[in-house]
């Protein structure tokens, strides 16, 4: 399997100094704590977690975007730590990012068309006819009129600008495509929309994803398999299915179980486990496990020991001393 | 399961008739709210639901009387406890608005001021709707924090807003609602800007608080799950209009109006992996070119003729505005879904 890992990170951390509450003092909070994964060619990788578990700077990270603290990340084989920006440029290729703000991510002085030829442009695809050819191709692969070219982002709505944040993330025909909450800021009908357009081009461009979101209802239906996040560490990774039917990490199954059901008779009810507190400051990190404090089955080992990742049965991962339903 | 009918008036604590609110604007009229007729019973949780742009926020917000836009146009009927409000000036709303009927809205930093202390905050807004002296006022905002669940509220009821975490700082709010034992607590979008997990607490406190304090709620979202989590009944709105009214079991479980029903598809749910998501085609419509029959005709798949007059509601407890007949509705909902009426 290990032919088909398009990247791997090892043991990334990230940290940022902060300023602390006196005047002078200063605080390293670590955004990102050891994170080790691979991302498999043509799978959706899911990452869930809630605000300030370093999800998105993780993201950043794997694609260089952001340098590492330490740790190792791998695309296709080549190490990426490390390397100049000159010699990133082969691989940013391959990398796309779709953000999540379609209002933030398009510069409302250009038309649409500019924006999408942008990477076009600089990574000199051709003449100017062949890159508009091209922006048009896009527009409809993302199914936008492609007589919408020389129109301004304001005057489309929410889920056209994600068409549009989409539509530029593939004019290099990347490999990977990593979208940060690409559906959070918009429309319940209009989300979905978007979700089966990027359901369609993954199968179409066979594309591989990492999809960053905290909505945990889309990040099952988008992912092959999904990793969970709390405080900088992945707590729990394994195919969707296995991880939403029985999760192992008491995180997960909190995380789970605090999602509104609609009680339509369609799906299981969970037992509704109501965390006490706030995620802790990440620099201010509790010692041992990062989830004890909020856990209700921390042990002292757990307030001393951290665990770390393992692969506890085939294909499911956990970091937890007392894995539920082990 | 609180069933209330247009006749219930005596001793519905909110009712609303026939709310109409529109904007002149330089491209044209723009109709927020177009017909929103709405009964909130004693202890009871009603919902609103709808995507941005359905004039739900601004239908509540003239409900408060908070729409002051010198170009806005408000008619119809709001009485509240069995008086009509709509037209009240603003002193004489200013005893129910934090006094009877509390609000919290979606970012609760926009109900703070970040210059004083929390405990400050709560203890003016107590003074202002009751004759507590200072002292007293002070002691009940310590309880109140405790109430919401602020551990060391005595130290914390010192501390400003921004040395909160969001969901702390709703709670805040929460607590600076129930301040006055509201009858009424009106809640905007109160848990969109939380994650899930501080969302599940502050639902949980809400339900909680409506046991205790005996508050109705009135709860605005365009959050299925939220609704479905806490409302006995629900109203659905397209375009300033309400599509379908019901007990919540009844939208839910057997919707009737083809907007519900996309509204419900659209959802991904975490205990199912569906290969593709309902969709609803085209956009939330521009309030400039809401047609004059049916509001979501445009993007209806099942739209024919009957759909260029405006469907009104029908039905008893469970309404819908839409001409799709009983016949029809459930040969539709019978081929795609297994859920059918």
């Amino acid at each position: 399997m290990s032919d088909d890992v398009l990247l791997r990170a090892t043991d990334v951390v990230k940290s940022f100094n902060v300023r602390g509450g006196k005047v002078g003092s200063k605080k390293v909070a670590t955004a990102v704590n050891g994170v080790s994964l691979e991302i498999l060619r043509g799978e959706t990788l899911g990452i869930v977690g809630e605000s300030g578990c370093g999800k998105s700077t993780l993201a950043r990270c794997l694609v260089q975007l952001l340098p590492v603290t330490s740790g190792n990340i791998e695309f296709e084989g080549t190490t990426l730590t490390g390397l100049s920006r000159r010699q990133l440029r082969p691989f940013r290729r391959q990398m796309q990012l779709v953000f999540q703000d379609p209002y933030a991510s398009l510069n409302p002085r250009r038309t649409v068309g500019d924006i999408v030829a942008d990477p076009l442009r600089i990574n000199k695809f051709g003449p100017d006819a062949q890159i508009t050819e091209r922006v048009k191709d896009l527009f409809v692969t993302v199914g936008l009129d492609p007589s919408y070219i020389q129109r301004y982002p304001h005057e489309f709505s929410g889920g056209q600008r994600q068409r549009i944040g989409i539509a530029r993330s593939l004019a290099l025909n990347p490999s990977l495509v990593i979208a940060d909450e690409p559906v959070s800021a918009l429309d319940v009908s209009v989300q979905a929309q978007v979700l089966n357009l990027m359901a369609d081009l993954q199968d179409e461009l066979k594309l591989t994803y990492l999809f960053i979101a905290h909505d945990l209802g889309v990040v099952r239906h988008v992912s092959d398999r999904v990793g969970v996040m709390y405080l900088g560490q992945l707590v729990e990774l394994a195919d969707a299915d296995a991880l939403y039917d029985e999760p192992l990490h008491p995180y997960t199954d909190a995380l789970l179980s605090a999602v509104p059901q609609l009680n339509d008779g369609t799906e299981v009810e969970r037992e509704r486990i109501v965390l006490a507190g706030d995620v802790p400051d990440p620099a201010q990190r509790p010692g041992g496990c990062p989830f004890h404090p909020r856990c209700a089955y921390a042990t002292d080992e757990c307030r001393s020991v951290d665990p770390t990742l393992v692969e506890i049965r085939p294909r499911r991962f956990v970091a937890c001393h007392h894995p539920l339903n082990a | 399961m609180p069933m209330s009918v247009a006749t219930a008036t005596s001793d519905a604590v909110l009712r609303v008739r026939d709310l109409r609110v529109s904007f002149a604007t330089r491209q044209g009229l723009v109709r927020a709210v177009d017909g929103l007729t709405l009964d909130v019973a004693p202890k009871e949780v009603v919902g609103i639901v709808g995507e941005s742009g359905s004039g739900k926020s601004v239908a509540m917000y003239s409900v408060l009387g908070l729409v002051r836009d010198a170009n806005a146009q408000i008619t119809g009927s709001v009485e509240f406890e069995g008086r009509e409000i709509l037209g009240l000036s603003d002193k004489e709303m200013q005893p129910l608005r934090g006094g009877q009927i509390g609000m919290i809205f979606q970012d609760p930093m926009t109900a703070l001021t970040p210059v004083y202390a929390v405990g400050r905050q709560i203890v003016e807004q107590i003074r202002q709707h009751t004759d507590m002296t200072k002292a007293q006022a002070k002691e009940r905002a310590v309880e109140l924090l405790a109430e919401v669940g602020i551990p060391d509220a005595r130290r914390r009821v010192e501390s400003f807003p921004h040395e909160f975490s969001g969901g702390m700082r709703q709670r805040v709010v929460i607590a600076m609602a129930l301040s006055c034992n509201p009858r009424l607590l009106i809640a905007d979008e109160p848990t969109t800007a939380l994650d899930v997990t501080t969302q599940a607490q502050i639902l949980d406190l809400m339900g909680r608080l409506r046991d205790t304090h005996g508050s109705s709620i009135v709860i605005i979202t365009h959050d299925m799950g939220v609704i479905a989590e806490m409302a006995d009944r629900v109203t659905v709105m397209y375009a300033g209009r309400p599509v379908e009214s019901g007990p919540e079991v009844d939208i839910v479980r057997s919707p009737r109006h083809p907007y519900t029903w996309g509204l419900l598809g659209a959802v991904p749910r975490i205990g199912e992996r569906s290969e593709r998501l309902a969709t609803i085609p085209g956009n939330v419509m521009s309030p400039l070119d809401v047609p004059v029959g049916c509001a979501f005709a445009p993007r209806c798949e099942y739209a024919m003729p009957a759909c260029e007059a405006r469907p009104e509601m029908r039905g008893e407890g469970h309404q819908h505005a839409c001409w799709l007949s009983d016949e029809q509705r459930v040969a539709i909902r019978a081929t795609p879904t297994k859920d059918a009426p």
